[in-house]
């Protein structure tokens, strides 16, 4: 460890704590455990919000150390025009040109905390490193020309209308550096970004905990007796969710199998009434139950086009279960190209084939599931992230 | 459909060969129309916002909107899954649906007029933009060769 990173400060909108936070603050707050482990200094900044849809100030303001890592809570500014924002938004969602005072005034009623960065004005001096993401919000905007110098971003950057405006490429021009999860998520910013003053960037990624599974626990104890697909984690358009359901409802249709859907996580979807005994919806899981689930399953599909790393993919080979992914989603398809534990579909015929290939050949699945667990425990183990993540701190 | 089209063994895999494979299959199948499927079209809502550049795609979606433009229109057969008064209830409901049947047979059908028009419409345009872009790419590959001569 040299000068360049004792003491490191992470910036997140939200600190990942209890089921309901996404994959960027799980990430950030892995990547802040594993510097503390290491022997570093870490403070971690958030704001007291943990719903990303009101961001309402739950938690209270102040300092606690949650799992070693000393955080502090800042309440999220209360005058936030959402009306303006959300104009704005729904013209950059739509691909219409806006000016960058629009930008600004877009950023400024996204999520922000005043206090948050008043703090890190004043004691950023006593940081070696700021490590900040997710780039979508106001909040790391702002933050990132604090000390912009000492600032590494973890951007989780997705091809969208928003990676496309004028100040988030000036941001990622004028950060120290970047933290990528994945190979196709820095081509994508070498593409659209000219990052001539970040002379920092690496692709890093997250580490994965190995865990055991037992085959057919969950089939049993759920009393599910054909085979199933798996979905894990919000349920949104977003997501693809609908997109799943509807291939699931044709799938069956089409080739009178009995095919079922296990969904974990939070949010609603739209179930149609011809499928309200082929999707089972179990909510929220805990890790050891979501796994088990996943390891008895034909295949778990992850749908999303917007995905920067993927880690109910990553839990999915773990558990020894081939994936089909949107094959629009560029790290997914990366993903399952590097590791050979998965298939990728454009189309609803690319998928029904794909997805009888599977039922048809358990040989197929065992060694795309056992491919993909080596891949993760080759190329995600945290001995390995961690050899990157603190060469990156170091440049 | 439900013969596997695959034979695969454990050792060996690449799964971008077999991605490879599986999409020659898909354009032989979809040439010989086994995806025209109102289902289909319907599964593909939301697929359309990913593939919007995807200029096979919409053709695809298209002969796909041909089989589910027109809404069924005619008589049905009536269930009722309540086990009790089901007799009674089936009776109720054929009732019902041949008072109304004078009032929806005419909505539906203005529907499916409109359906058709505007599917034709869009298939049309879409053939016009693909003509005029086909030409366009000739003449700017015969205009740099041109170039190229010089």
């Amino acid at each position: 460890m040299t000068d360049r990173s004792r003491h490191v400060a992470f910036v997140c909108p939200r600190f990942a704590e209890g089921p309901t936070v996404g994959g960027a603050e799980t990430l950030l707050k892995n990547l802040a455990r594993r510097i503390a482990l290491s022997g570093r200094k870490v403070t971690f900044l958030t704001t007291c919000a943990r719903n990303h849809f009101t961001w309402e100030n739950e938690l209270p303001a102040g300092s606690r150390t949650i799992d070693d890592i000393d955080v502090h809570f800042f309440p999220v500014d209360p005058e936030r025009n959402v009306t303006e924002f959300l104009n704005i938004q729904s013209l950059i969602s739509a691909n219409c040109r806006v000016s960058v005072a629009d930008e600004l005034i877009w950023l400024q009623n996204s999520v922000n905390s005043g206090s948050l960065c008043d703090y890190l004005k004043e004691n950023g001096n006593t940081y070696d490193r700021i490590v900040m993401g997710p780039y979508l919000f106001g909040l790391i905007y702002f933050a990132s020309q604090i000390y912009p110098e000492k600032t590494l971003l973890v951007p989780c950057l997705h091809d969208e209308s928003f990676a496309y405006l004028k100040s988030i490429g000036n941001m990622f021009n004028n950060v120290r550096g970047c933290m990528f999860n994945s190979v196709p998520e820095k081509e994508l910013a070498s593409r659209l970004y000219v990052m001539e003053k970040s002379s920092v960037s690496s692709v890093v990624g997250m580490g994965m905990d190995d865990f055991a599974t037992t085959p057919g626990i969950f089939k049993s104890a759920h009393d599910i007796r054909s085979q199933y697909l798996i979905y894990s984690g919000r349920r949104e358009p977003l997501k693809g969710t609908p997109l799943l359901i509807d291939y699931l409802n044709a799938f069956r249709s089409r080739t009178n199998r009995d095919v079922k859907l296990v969904l974990t996580g939070t949010g609603h979807a739209e179930i149609p009434e011809e499928l309200t005994n082929s999707i089972i919806d179990l909510g929220f899981l805990s890790e050891k139950d979501k796994h088990a689930a996943m390891a008895d399953a034909v295949a778990f599909c992850h749908p999303s086009v917007n995905e920067s790393f993927g880690i109910v993919l990553m839990e999915s080979f773990l558990a020894g279960t081939p994936v089909l992914v949107h094959s629009k989603s560029a790290v997914l398809k990366y993903h399952c190209k590097q590791s050979n534990a998965g298939f990728w579909f454009n189309s609803y015929p690319e998928f029904e084939e794909e997805l009888q290939l599977l039922l048809n050949n358990q040989k197929l699945r065992n060694a795309m599931g056992n491919a993909g667990r080596q891949y993760v425990l080759k190329e995600h183990s945290w001995h390995h992230i961690d050899e990157k993540l603190f060469v990156a701190l170091e440049k | 459909m439900n013969r596997p089209m695959f034979e695969i063994g454990a050792n060996g895999i690449d799964v971008g060969n077999v991605v490879a494979e599986i999409q020659a299959t898909v354009a032989e199948k979809m040439k010989n129309g086994m995806y025209v499927d109102a289902r289909i079209a319907r599964a593909e809502r939301t697929n359309i916002a990913n593939l919007k550049n995807d200029e096979d795609f919409l053709a695809f979606y298209l002969e796909c909107l041909r089989d589910a433009v027109a809404v069924d229109i005619n008589d049905f057969v009536i269930h009722e899954k309540r086990a009790l008064f089901s007799k009674l209830l089936v009776a109720l409901k054929k009732v019902i649906w041949k008072l109304l049947k004078f009032y929806t047979y005419r909505l539906w059908s203005q529907q499916n007029q409109t359906n058709t028009l505007l599917l034709s419409a869009v298939e049309s345009l879409e053939e016009r933009y693909r003509e005029k872009i086909r030409n366009l790419e000739e003449r700017i590959a015969r205009l740099e060769s041109k170039d190229a001569c010089k």
